[in-house]
């Protein structure tokens, strides 16, 4: 037991050459209006081994910190503060911004003013708004929209067809029947006739282009394995 | 182009987290019970007291749970509390007007004063550094607050020689006492307008002799010093010190001293009687203490102009206690409150001291077999003859008493509960149908007529509730009414589980069956000393086992229904343990399950060993469970101690291990893996009987210095898939060893701090002690607070780290998530969850591991767990800021792609972008506008619905509430509109019942037209 009381005396004398308060204030803001909205709260440096308790006035004091590099947080329970780096070298004490997440070093160059400031950056919500029935909402998601597309569609089509131009329609239900072929060759597996139906199609359409560009094959493969991704879905 | 806009449509959908809780949901869903400890009465300084102030009355204490406290002396709700950190443990406290100030820490070290009615820090104060303190036993000794005139005035003593007036957030003066050659310990502080009495025990040969300094109030200059004249021999319980004398007793003489600034005068001695002991009543002001003078005699003695009289007696007939008060006359008056084992009521007296006369007399009739015997009263005048009465127990409850009427009980033993078991609740007993089974047909039909009146009731109802439906939903309260016929039956389920009972022990040595519904105490039970007093039963700490669930329960027979055993240390006066209990009881009642003879009174327990039990389990072997308890000198106790048992546990003898947590000779712990032996024993009745011992197969090999700190058993529930099937069609193979545990180690508390200090976490099979898994991580200084929690093959654990001078490291919490998979590659199986631990396969594996960072530290953490384990598991932790909250497993997939989007067959097996920082989501803190404060421990149960998971959270408070990972997939939407489908459907009717005769009109038309 006397060793260890030597030791924690003698850490005590290493450490009480330098020791510094550090002090600072919570600034009220329209978030967090006052101690009453606080409740119990503390700064703390690291984890949590020196701590100060956020008074009355806002003000708080972490007693007794030997030098070195710290990570300050304030402890509450429904609001969100900053945190901060604070180093402490002979007595003087720097304060810089930290953003959760990014390396400490080096620190930001950015010098906040000393004694620190903090005030609530948020109040925690912690409850989600219960959904309510919205025709509107309904009617914009994508989901419904596709159906009444889909569904306008189906009753449109004959009246359409109807006012189309007759050698137009000939020539539309040539490019269906083709594609029908098409999709029906896929489905069943064989690829390479498919394909053929495919391009035959596509060239079809392209009357204004009679030579089909080298890029068009190329251009097809990412669309074939985006179609078989999606059904496997 | 649009194919990818509705992958990414039906992505979102997938993505959007788990929902939140609704503001409307919360307290009905959920319940929190706030405790604020139970009362500290081992001084008076941190004893409950009545406090009044402009017109307002609270009770004030600081309790054993290291909590100052105000409770509402009317309601029994907590005002305000505050909650110091575990090495900052709250002294004593002072209370002047609308302050009360306290000290805490080593020696005193922290100075706080808060609004007494509100909690409002005022002041915080560093007196010294927390190292310098002193530390000694009781931590109260030395430390002492005193107001001056007005409350921003605080003297303090401190580590038992340095006084400071604190005045207003400053210092005003300190003074020290010299180190002389003779150590003095100063306790006590005085103040009167002249002088600031210290008074302190100097030691000398075989007792002590009281010192006195008094010291200027204004400037902390000495006045005089002086040693009196004395001889103590038990230390501080021989002295008062009142305002204007000092009175001790020496070998049973009572005498006193006159304090004056000059601090000349004469010891003075009375030798009428001889006392024991010297008690201040709280009358110490008016100069009033209470003096024990034998078993039949009490007297109340005061100082007057410097001498002694006794103002009353009393000759209590049992236990009494005393309890004082200054009137609203400010005349002074006491409450004697007297009390016996033997009767159900307690008798008060309560006195006034001026004319000597009795005010009040009255019973209480308190309930001892239920709250334990009264240790600690106090009492506040209502009016000349009505007193209120706060009374304390030896179970932890605390209750108020307005004369002899029962106001309110907090059963505050629930601050400190050591093991938690959920207990799931039989359905509720049909009362449909319950015909005597010899009716004749006459009397059959006359009461099915009967019951047929109901019948028109019943289609009202039937439709209402067809149309309207309001359904159980997973967001209902699990509250259920029970029908006036069965309301004192026992308590059933509802319909999807969320109604348990949550059966406790606190180290008070009560048990409780908690509703989860809503928190109320179903039942309560003591557990009883046998018939020795002066032992006590302390519960050890998770050793509770269920030995019957509501599935192994004979439901056509009545009075049974779920069976908990539990084990207690019995534990002398002198703090050793005599020998182990066991508590065998009915989950649902509280009743024996042994001895049915007894229901009320004490709960008795059957003594199972005779030494310190090591560790105990619980064993299922062929559907049978069996409590195994193994002592420390490695004998192996089973229960239910029967033939049948016996048979079990010696033919799976062989293939049986345990791993025993073991302190070696020079104090360090070690794990220790042991099986099991059994020799015969020739018995008298010729049976076949055995005895069975473990012995030690394998020590597992720690760093010099270090030690076992805490085992973490894994989490056991079912296991949906075994293994992961990848975006590229491979598979990864869980590793699921089913004897797997966690092994946290620090550095053993007396090696000096070194460099290579760290803390270590390991994955041990604890039947070879093969490590599968290690991680080494930086401890403290000297101390680890490393949290793991573990199931199936998925490790999660948090900790500190002070690193920050590397590049890109940041000092912070950090939570690592660990996924451990068979073999060297994927779609290598090892079949881990069948093989034997002695293969060699079994230590291929593969870790996949990520690091977070975490904003906050953690109390406690652990996983969800569902009925078949097919829901995902959320991991749920509880910050230090007083907040439980949940975090996807999706976040802690350590398998998330680093530093780049992830790829089409990522994104299928649904893994997003790493990120280093968890969001700190408040929408995942489930326990919302609570404050749970002090989480000690979490633990979850499965409910009868797959998709959720019912949490408690136990430390200062009670928390519990629902999660469901994966949304509650498996009840329909609450937001489903029925009535909407309803009207939908019978307008479609109407629509075919009105468009059904057009048509045919229109087809008959055609056909004559064609």
């Amino acid at each position: 037991m006397t060793p260890m009381l030597l030791v924690l005396f003698l850490g005590f004398l290493i450490l009480g050459t330098s020791a510094v308060d550090v002090k600072g204030q919570i600034s009220w803001n329209d978030i967090c209006r006052g101690y009453s909205q606080l409740g119990h709260a503390k700064v703390v440096l690291d984890n949590m081994r020196y701590s100060g308790g956020i008074l009355r006035d806002g003000f708080f004091i972490i007693p007794n910190v030997p030098s070195g590099t710290y990570l300050l947080s304030v402890i509450s329970h429904d609001y969100q503060f900053d945190q901060m780096r604070v180093d402490i070298k002979d007595d003087s004490v720097e304060v810089h911004p930290y953003v959760p997440g990014t390396p400490m070093n080096p620190p930001s160059t950015i010098l906040l003013p000393y004694p620190i400031t903090l005030s609530a950056r948020q109040r925690f919500n912690y409850f989600a708004p219960r959904e309510s029935f919205n025709i509107m909402g309904m009617l914009k998601s994508p989901m419904i929209l596709m159906m009444i597309f889909g569904g306008g569609l189906v009753l449109g089509m004959p009246y359409l067809m109807k006012n189309m131009d007759p050698e137009a329609l000939e020539d539309f239900k040539r490019e269906q029947a083709k594609m029908s072929h098409a999709q029906a060759a896929l489905q069943s597996g064989d690829l390479k006739s498919g394909f053929s139906a495919l391009m035959a199609a596509a060239s079809g359409q392209e009357q204004t282009n009679p030579q089909p560009t080298p890029q068009a094959p190329r251009g097809q493969a990412p669309n074939k394995s985006r179609g078989k991704g999606n059904k496997r879905r | 182009m649009q194919l990818h806009a509705i992958t990414l449509f039906f992505l979102s959908l997938w993505l959007q987290p788990s929902s939140a809780l609704h503001e409307s949901d919360a307290g009905v869903v959920d319940w929190h019970k706030s405790f604020v400890g139970v009362p500290n009465i081992d001084t008076k300084h941190t004893a409950p007291t009545f406090h009044e102030a402009s017109q307002q009355s609270v009770l004030l204490t600081a309790t054993r749970s290291n909590a100052l406290a105000a409770l509402n002396p009317l309601t029994g709700s907590v005002e305000w509390r505050y909650v110091f950190d575990p090495q900052d443990n709250v002294v004593t406290y002072q209370k002047q007007g609308s302050v009360v100030a306290s000290l805490s820490g080593p020696g005193g070290a922290n100075l706080r004063s808060f609004n007494v009615f509100n909690g409002e820090m005022l002041l915080e104060k560093s007196l010294h550094r927390p190292n310098t303190g002193l530390l000694i036993q009781p931590n109260s000794l030395g430390t002492y607050i005193a107001f001056g005139k007005q409350t921003r005035e605080i003297y303090t003593l401190t580590n038992g020689r340095t006084v400071n007036l604190v005045n207003g957030s400053d210092i005003s003066w300190t003074w020290t006492a010299e180190e002389q050659g003779s150590q003095v310990l100063y306790s006590a502080l005085s103040v009167t307008e002249d002088a600031l009495y210290l008074v302190g025990l100097e030691a000398s040969f075989a007792s002590y002799a009281l010192h006195v300094v008094a010291l200027s109030p204004t400037s902390g200059q000495v006045l005089s010093s002086s040693t009196l004249p004395s001889s103590i021999s038990n230390g501080l319980d021989d002295f008062l010190v009142l305002p204007n004398a000092i009175v001790w007793l020496e070998d049973g003489v009572l005498k006193h001293f006159t304090l004056s600034p000059s601090l000349k005068g004469k010891v003075k001695s009375q030798k009428s009687a001889s006392f024991k002991k010297l008690v201040d009543v709280g009358l110490s002001s008016h100069g009033i203490f209470m003096a024990y003078q034998d078993d039949t005699t009490d007297q109340l003695i005061s100082i007057t102009n410097g001498e002694l009289g006794v103002t009353k007696k009393f000759n209590p007939s049992a236990q009494s206690l005393y309890t004082g008060q200054i009137g609203k006359d400010g005349q002074p008056y006491i409450t004697c409150l007297s009390w016996s084992p033997n009767t159900q009521a307690a008798s008060a007296e309560v006195h006034s001291l001026e004319p000597g006369a009795l005010v009040a007399e009255y019973s209480l009739p308190f309930d001892a077999n239920t709250h334990g015997p009264v240790i600690h009263v106090a009492m506040d005048l209502l009016t000349d003859s009505r007193a209120r009465l706060f009374l304390t127990t030896t179970t932890g409850a605390v209750q108020i008493w307005e004369g002899s009427q029962h106001i309110w009980t907090r059963e505050e033993g629930l601050s400190e509960l050591n093991a938690v078991k959920f207990v799931e609740l039989p359905e509720r007993v049909s009362v449909l149908g319950e015909g005597l089974s010899e009716e004749g047909f006459v009397e059959r039909l006359l009461r099915q007529a009967k019951d047929a009146k109901d019948l028109p009731g019943y289609i009202v109802h039937f439709i209402r509730r067809f149309a309207t439906g309001s359904y159980e939903s997973a967001t209902s309260s699990a509250i259920v009414h029970p029908s006036s016929v069965s309301a004192t039956q026992i308590p059933f389920r509802d319909a999807f589980g969320f109604r348990q009972v949550l059966v406790s022990s606190t180290a008070y040595g009560k048990v409780y069956g908690i509703d989860t519904g809503n928190g109320e105490i179903l039942w309560s039970r003591t557990l009883g000393t046998g018939h020795e007093r002066g032992t006590k039963i302390v519960p050890l700490a998770d050793k509770m086992f269920v030995l019957k669930n509501v599935a192994d329960v004979d439901a056509s027979s009545p009075g049974t229904g779920p069976e908990i055993v539990l084990l207690g240390d019995s534990v002398t006066e002198d703090s050793t343990v005599k020998n182990v209990l066991l508590f065998h009881l009915n989950a649902l009642t509280g009743q024996d399950v042994i001895q049915h003879s007894k229901s009320d009174g004490d709960l008795q327990g059957s003594s199972i060993a005779s030494k310190p039990i090591d560790d105990a389990y619980i064993l299922e072997l062929e559907g049978h469970k069996i409590v195994v308890l193994i002592d420390s000198q490695f004998k192996v106790h089973l229960y239910p101690d029967n033939a049948e048992t016996h048979r079990l546990f010696s033919a799976a003898t062989a293939s049986l291990s345990a791993p025993l947590r073991v302190t070696s000779a020079q104090g360090h712990r070690r794990l220790v893996g042991h099986q099991f032996d059994k020799k015969e024993i020739v018995d008298a009745s010729d049976q076949e009987k055995f005895e069975y011992t473990a012995f030690p197969t394998w020590t597992f090999s720690l760093p010099e210095g270090h030690d076992v700190q805490a085992i973490v058993a894994p989490i056991r529930n079912p296991v949906a898939s075994l293994g992961k099937v990848l975006g590229n069609r491979t598979t990864l193979y869980k590793y699921l060893n089913p004897h797997l545990l966690v092994v946290l180690t620090a550095p053993h508390s007396t090696t000096v701090l070194t460099p290579t200090a760290h803390c270590g976490l390991y994955l041990v099979d604890s039947v070879k002690g093969s490590i599968i898994y290690e991680a080494s991580l930086p401890a403290e200084g000297n101390a680890c607070n490393v949290k793991a929690t573990f199931a199936e093959n998925w490790l999660v654990y948090h900790y500190y780290d002070d690193e920050y001078q590397g590049s890109g490291q940041a000092k912070g919490y950090k939570m690592v998530t660990v996924e451990l998979y068979e073999g060297k590659q994927v779609d290598e199986k090892t079949l881990s969850s069948s093989l034997s631990s002695y293969s060699d396969k079994m230590v291929e594996v593969t870790a996949y591991e990520q690091s977070f960072i975490y904003p906050h530290a953690i109390s406690a953490i652990t996983l969800t767990s569902t009925k078949f384990g097919i829901t995902s598991k959320d991991i749920i932790v509880a910050n230090v800021n007083g907040k439980i909250q949940s975090i996807s497993r999706r976040l802690l997939n350590p398998r998330r792609p680093i530093g780049r989007k992830p790829s089409s067959e990522e994104q299928e097996e649904q893994l997003i972008q790493y990120d280093p920082l968890l969001p700190d989501d408040p929408r995942k803190v489930i326990s919302h506008n609570y404050d749970v404060a002090h989480v000690r421990s979490i633990t979850t149960s499965p409910a009868l619905l797959e998709s959720t998971s019912l949490v408690f959270a136990y430390g200062l408070d009670l928390f519990l509430t629902r999660v469901a990972p994966s949304n509650t997939f498996d009840v329909l939407n609450e937001s489903f509109n029925k009535l909407q489908l309803v009207l939908t459907v019978m307008g479609l009717a109407a629509a075919i019942f009105v468009t059904r005769p057009m048509v045919r009109r229109k087809k008959l038309r055609e056909k004559w037209y064609y």
